[in-house]
């Protein structure tokens, strides 16, 4: 590899002298070998001059799912993660929404060996208890010396609080991190959206924000006993912000995340019962969004994450009952959060979060590994169906009209442009 | 000649005052027409009709085929249940199978809220929806209008209470929305475990005491309590729900005023309304049924119109 970015503006809030310059960057053998205003090529460099070049470290995303195996019509992990180096993301923790769930150190293990060629690195989760049943541990140890960087029993519930208790407590020698979905099952009911004026007009079934805020304090009072490192995925109201602030003023150690389709699109979308805007947790309200916004900006929300869930037509273009939870997020991610948050902002919020799972933090520095993504921060772009990498289609964010595109990423030795 | 705003009959929610207006006249002329001794008019003498029911129904599924018939249109029916979905054909491919065989209209009734909206995106027909999940129920909101218009004179104005279970009640939703576009005043009353918690912001008022709801009203709409439909208990027993919300002929008498009984059937006798409360002068349950037929004449004359 010997690629020299030209005229790049840097953004790197943590560097002062380096962000917003302007700068040429050469990246040799998987390093960043210089940074300097002026650079000239060598004859075999391969040098990237495009309209508006910006450069970050490479951005990371806590909530990835493919599916592979058990679904690999709806992504593989070879495009899946093509789509994420396409979508500025370096590294991704990929989710246990596959089937068999991997619940076992060969599990794991079979994901960290498909994954080892890609530019983007996968760093698996695996299920809490065994076949993601909610009743039993699984072999956690032995999952977190394969390579999983946490336990999820994917978007369910930890309905036994005790078991909870148990997780946490079990996994402090080796520092595991166990994660609980903030859903109270039977305060949800049915429920398939947000309970509001919305799901009133449309006679769909409500999940009121109780259910949410329920389980999260459940939760925290379970971290408080028990001690141990808890993971709250998703969160979508305003409440549970509050909760978790009120939660970190006390000293536990919690983290959480939010979706970004939670921060940018409200329950108002759903009015004409288009699948597509059909998530877990659901579409919320603008009272939500702006407390979700807030509580990223002040700390309070570690991480954002585009919870990729890609899903096949058969499991969208049902009635709006029976279709699947779930929306492609990747691609769309940073025309999002530029939107949201300007560009110093959003590349800030897209590059956290990866101390929580044990990672490095790139650094965009002369002698380091290159772990840089490439973008425009001014062009705009309309998510289409036939320009979307993912295999498949189920993006909520199409037609909508977001701001940025990625030009590629850098990592592990490979370049991958769009 | 003046024409329906829209393509389908999906929900009262998509409809303005002009296409309720222009349902009603239409209605009259049919109600007009199906008590002469010949009942029928040849109008849509080259439509097919399907009508779809994915869920139970007796009462609407036969009050459309009527109304189809009057109106010399070719009938076909197809009652799935669940069954269909098991063998695990999709809503989409069992419509489109019937259309093949150049039907020009569906009536569906299903379980699923939007089906209906969900439907009409993917297929070519027009689309009646007899009822859709928790959703709407069009046509039944346009005879209760429609019969109160003819009772009362007028709909606007005029102070409506939905008594039961309004959670669960496609016709609950579709009335409101009926009647607020009419400028009627609408409450809903019944325990608070069956009133949605964010009701209010349809813009109708909540009165938890039967009584008072009554002597405020012109008008009451008893839903019936469908069991069949509550995955859990909403309150301990009928008995108690029958103390609290059910309507008898003494409650009847010692209101302030004679107001009118109204039931989209069927009834439970003497759970929601006594029996001599549902036969009374006051009730007009049985002109609801007769006005049904003639609204779905009406609804389904003016979308084959827009058809052809």
């Amino acid at each position: 590899m010997n690629i020299l970015l030209k005229s790049a503006i840097i953004i790197d809030q943590t560097q002062k002298d380096l962000h917003l310059k302007k700068r040429d960057i050469w990246i040799k053998n998987g390093k960043i070998a210089k940074i300097a205003s002026k650079i000239e090529a060598e004859s075999s460099t391969k040098v990237i001059q495009l309209e508006n070049l910006h450069v970050s470290i490479g951005w990371f995303d806590s909530s990835v799912s493919f599916g592979e195996p058990g679904f690999e019509d709806r992504e593989t992990i070879e495009n899946g993660l093509l789509t994420a180096s396409k979508s500025g993301f370096t590294q991704i923790v990929l989710n246990p929404n596959v089937q068999p769930v991997p619940d076992s150190n060969s599990d794991i293990v079979f994901l960290k060996n498909a994954s080892k060629d890609a530019a983007t690195e996968l760093y698996p989760l695996g299920t809490m208890t065994m076949k993601a049943e909610g009743n039993d541990l699984a072999e956690l140890y032995d999952m977190k010396n394969a390579g999983a960087v946490g336990f999820y029993d994917f978007k369910s519930p930890v309905d036994n609080g005790n078991l909870l208790k148990i997780a946490l407590q079990y996994t402090q020698n080796f520092k595991g991190l166990v994660y609980s979905f903030p859903m109270d099952k039977k305060i949800a009911g049915k429920g398939i959206v947000n309970e509001g004026e919305v799901s009133t007009k449309l006679g769909l079934k409500g999940i009121p924000s109780l259910a949410e805020e329920l389980q999260i304090i459940r939760d925290l009072f379970i971290l408080e006993y028990a001690g141990g490192r808890l993971h709250i995925p998703t969160i979508s109201t305003s409440n549970s912000v509050k909760l978790i602030a009120d939660a970190k003023k006390k000293g536990l150690n919690v983290t959480c995340s939010v979706a970004i389709h939670n921060l940018f699109f409200t329950d108002s979308c759903l009015e004409e019962f288009d699948s597509l805007f059909k998530v877990l947790p659901p579409l919320r309200t603008e009272k939500d969004t702006k407390a979700l916004m807030k509580g990223l900006k002040d700390g309070t929300i570690d991480f954002v994450t585009s919870d990729h869930t890609p899903l096949n037509i058969e499991e969208k273009r049902v009635e709006f009952d029976n279709a699947e939870y779930g929306s492609l997020g990747l691609e769309s991610s940073f025309g999002v959060m530029n939107k949201l948050f300007g560009t110093e902002t959003a590349i800030e919020l897209l590059s956290k979060g990866r101390e929580v799972y044990g990672l490095d933090i790139p650094e965009l520095k002369e002698g380091e590994k290159a772990n840089l993504t490439i973008f425009n921060p001014e062009k705009k772009f309309t998510p289409a169906e036939e320009n979307l990498s993912s295999t498949s289609k189920n993006s909520m964010y199409l037609g909508k009209s977001l701001k940025g595109i990625v030009y590629g990423t850098i990592n592990n030795g490979k370049a991958v442009l769009n | 000649m003046s024409e329906l705003s829209v393509k389908h009959l999906l929900g009262i929610k998509y409809l303005n005052e002009k296409d309720i207006q222009l349902i009603f006249e239409t209605a009259d002329h049919f109600k007009e027409v199906i008590n002469r001794s010949i009942k029928k008019v040849p109008s849509l003498r080259d439509i097919t009709i399907a009508n779809i029911f994915f869920e139970n129904s007796t009462r609407t599924k036969l009050s459309f085929e009527l109304a189809e018939k009057r109106l010399s249109a070719d009938v076909i029916n197809f009652s799935a249940g669940q069954s269909s979905v098991k063998k695990g054909e999709t809503l989409i491919d069992t419509v489109n199978n019937i259309l093949s065989m150049k039907v020009d209209m569906v009536v569906m009734r299903h379980p699923n809220p939007g089906a209906g909206i969900f439907l009409s995106k993917h297929v070519k027909a027009s689309i009646v929806n007899a009822g859709d999940g928790a959703h709407e129920h069009p046509t039944q909101a346009l005879l209760d209008s429609y019969s109160i218009r003819e009772k009362l004179g007028d709909v606007g104005g005029k102070n409506v209470v939905i008594v039961g279970d309004i959670l669960h009640s496609r016709v609950a939703l579709s009335n409101i929305f009926a009647l607020k576009l009419q400028g009627a005043n609408v409450k809903v009353c019944g325990p608070r475990t069956l009133l949605p918690k964010y009701i209010e912001s349809l813009g109708v008022g909540v009165e938890t005491d039967l009584r008072k709801a009554l002597n405020w009203c012109d008008v009451a709409n008893m839903l019936r309590i469908q069991n069949e439909r509550l995955d859990i208990s909403y309150f301990p027993t009928t008995r108690e729900y029958t103390q609290q919300f059910g309507v008898n002929k003494k409650l009847l008498d010692s209101l302030d005023k004679k107001i009118v009984i109204m039931h989209p059937g069927p009834i439970n006798r003497g759970v929601e309304i006594t029996t001599d409360v549902a036969d009374s002068q006051q009730s007009i349950i049985l002109n609801q049924v007769e006005n049904g037929v003639a609204i779905r004449m009406a609804v389904i004359y003016l979308l084959a119109s827009k058809i052809k």
